[in-house]
């Protein structure tokens, strides 16, 4: 069979072929930049590694082992404080849930400022739309920090910064939706004589309730998240006992408070997926009527 | 039927009464489901209210303070100092941008440095993530255990978020900038992983079959048979995650490892004055700039793919 295959292509063969088809085949100039494309990210990583100062991880040695075994091996579980813990969790929840609702009320008002067939004046709509930007340019543990600052320790600065961070992107995605509606059932609102507050629940509520609910139920997992490492800059819930703890040594209860809230967000996101296909499947059915 | 022997309006008022019994169901059944969701909703509402102490007249009484505070951190300017330099005796003159950025050769080397982090980390996941995300896919997977627990393992990185893996990272080799970047290239491994086997999956198989009827074996199906397709995704995606893992890189600070964050959070917990405002100022120009760059090469990429 090869005896075959190498009669049937000689090498004048192989040559002509690639001549004729020279992309098919690699040539010297394309090689010559992988390899210094190569050699580029190579030199790149071991020059930032050796300023990151990589030989650390050498040295840490005795403490990875301490870190290691004390996620693995829990010790003294009788005396946890499990309702300290359970308590951090719903009110990680709690933050989020209050975080995202506010969040998305205000963004769906936002939504109509900033969006272009709602929002005749060029100058407001962009005012709004700069505003939205620095909400969404800075990250949520940011704000947390910030609102730390403003009004203390506590789930009221959690929530007041899931509440800011998410009214920036969720008032986009709104924006963006409103402005991709159908313009029939509108005019054909407004045709009615309906003013228009009437105009914006008739003519453009429907149509954007669908995306509205899953994008809030989305980011209500997102927000669970993010809630999650608030705690650590003081923002209440469950990332205050994360620190709390880590701080103390006591990486197996830490270990044990990140399985459980791991577990707990993987609940949230089914539910939620249920959630959301029930109320799309509903909303096909209800159009196909 | 009987239908066929009755007169034209009786059967009229018949289709008639039959809609509207239907209707009546419909709407008594969305009513139910309604107020059970409603129902739902307002118990959530009541328990987050208690639970997180969130009662309005809290919101009232802080509502003033976090006006105040933004006040506080508002830079000073004044319109006719606005471009006055350093002085001859070494002190910007308090009103001036000189004034505002005093600090700001501090700033860029700790963004460089940021920068650096999210690099060497978006590098470093992809790498891990190219290596996992091959057994990770279900067609190409060679055994279901090895499926199994190279899934397991991308969700145990993507999991977590970044700044517990960088509070971890900081415990072990120390407060710098390998922490962080260890950390964020750990999330970035699972998160790219799971997206490299989602567009592994959905691969055309016949290249692979070809190379595997000319007597290759798994790693010349992928190399030859997988990786030129699915490399411009692979690519654009881990340009995407670049642009996330600047934003991750700016906080992993907060806990030490390195970057602006930790500036950023010792001048939000020390001081209320401006110094606040202008690294939360750098900090947002430097990621939007990124953001937009990225975004033109991550164009040429896919422009130039679809075009060949």
């Amino acid at each position: 069979m090869t005896t075959l295959n190498t009669q049937a292509l000689s090498n004048d063969d192989i040559a002509c072929i690639r001549q004729q088809y020279p992309l098919v085949f690699k040539n010297n100039k394309s090689r010559i930049i992988n390899l210094s494309l190569i050699i580029l990210l190579i030199a790149y990583i071991s020059a930032s590694l050796w300023y990151f100062e990589i030989w650390r991880l050498l040295d840490a040695s005795d403490r990875v082992w301490r870190l290691i075994k004390a996620m693995f091996i829990w010790q003294d579980m009788a005396n946890w404080q499990y309702a300290n813990i359970y308590k951090g969790i719903a009110q990680t929840l709690a933050m989020a849930f209050l975080g995202t609702l506010l969040a998305s009320i205000f963004a769906l008002m936002l939504g109509f400022m900033a969006a272009r067939n709602t929002m005749p004046y060029m100058l407001f709509r962009q005012l709004i739309r700069r505003f939205l930007d620095i909400l969404r340019g800075v990250d949520q543990l940011v704000w947390g920090l910030v609102f730390v600052r403003a009004v203390g320790l506590g789930p009221l600065a959690g929530v007041l910064a899931i509440f800011v961070s998410d009214t920036g992107t969720l008032a986009k995605l709104y924006s963006e939706a409103i402005e991709n509606v159908d313009r029939k059932q509108v005019e054909g609102v407004h045709a009615t004589g309906a003013g228009s507050l009437k105009v914006v629940r008739y003519g453009y509520l429907p149509q954007i309730l669908p995306l509205f609910i899953s994008q809030s139920l989305y980011f209500f997992e997102s927000s669970t998240r993010g809630a999650t490492v608030l705690g650590l800059v003081g923002a209440g819930g469950i990332g205050m006992i994360i620190i709390e703890r880590f701080r103390a040594n006591m990486f197996d209860q830490v270990a044990f408070v990140v399985l459980n809230v791991l577990i707990c967000i993987y609940i949230i996101d089914w539910i939620s997926a249920r959630i959301r296909n029930y109320l799309i499947a509903k909303d096909k059915t209800t159009f196909a009527r | 039927m009987a239908a066929t022997t009755q007169s034209m309006p009786e059967q009229n008022l018949d289709i008639v009464t039959l809609f509207e019994k239907r209707r009546l169901e419909v709407i008594k059944e969305k009513r139910a489901m309604n107020i059970l969701f409603a129902a739902c909703f307002l118990a959530a509402l009541v328990a987050s209210i208690y639970i997180s102490n969130f009662y309005p007249e809290k919101l009232l009484s802080g509502l003033p303070r976090i006006f105040e505070y933004f006040g506080t951190i508002m830079p000073a300017l004044e319109f006719d100092k606005l471009f006055l330099g350093i002085q001859a005796n070494g002190k910007a003159t308090s009103g001036s941008i000189a004034y505002w950025y005093s600090d700001f050769w501090l700033y860029i080397r700790l963004i460089i440095e940021t920068i650096f982090m999210a690099l060497t980390a978006t590098i470093l996941g992809a790498l891990a993530a190219f290596i996992l995300c091959f057994p990770a896919s279900r067609n190409l997977a060679p055994n279901s255990t090895i499926y199994w627990f190279s899934r397991r393992f991308m969700e145990i990185c993507r999991g977590v978020p970044e700044i517990l893996y960088a509070l971890i990272f900081v415990f072990a080799v120390g407060i710098g900038p390998l922490a962080g970047g260890l950390a964020i290239a750990i999330h970035t491994a699972g998160a790219l992983g799971k997206l490299f086997s989602e567009v592994n999956e959905n691969t055309s198989m016949r290249a692979v079959e070809g190379i595997r009827g000319l007597g290759g074996n798994w790693f010349e199906e992928i190399r030859y048979g997988i990786v030129p397709q699915v490399l411009p995704n692979f690519t654009s995606y881990t340009l995407l995650r670049f642009e996330i893992n600047i934003r991750a890189s700016s906080i992993v600070g907060f806990v030490g490892a390195g970057g602006i964050g930790q500036e950023l959070s010792r001048v939000i917990s020390l001081y209320s004055d401006d110094r606040v405002t202008a690294v939360l100022l750098l900090i947002i120009i430097v990621v939007t700039i990124i953001d937009l760059l990225s975004e033109r090469v991550r164009m040429k990429f896919i422009g130039k793919e679809s075009f060949q």
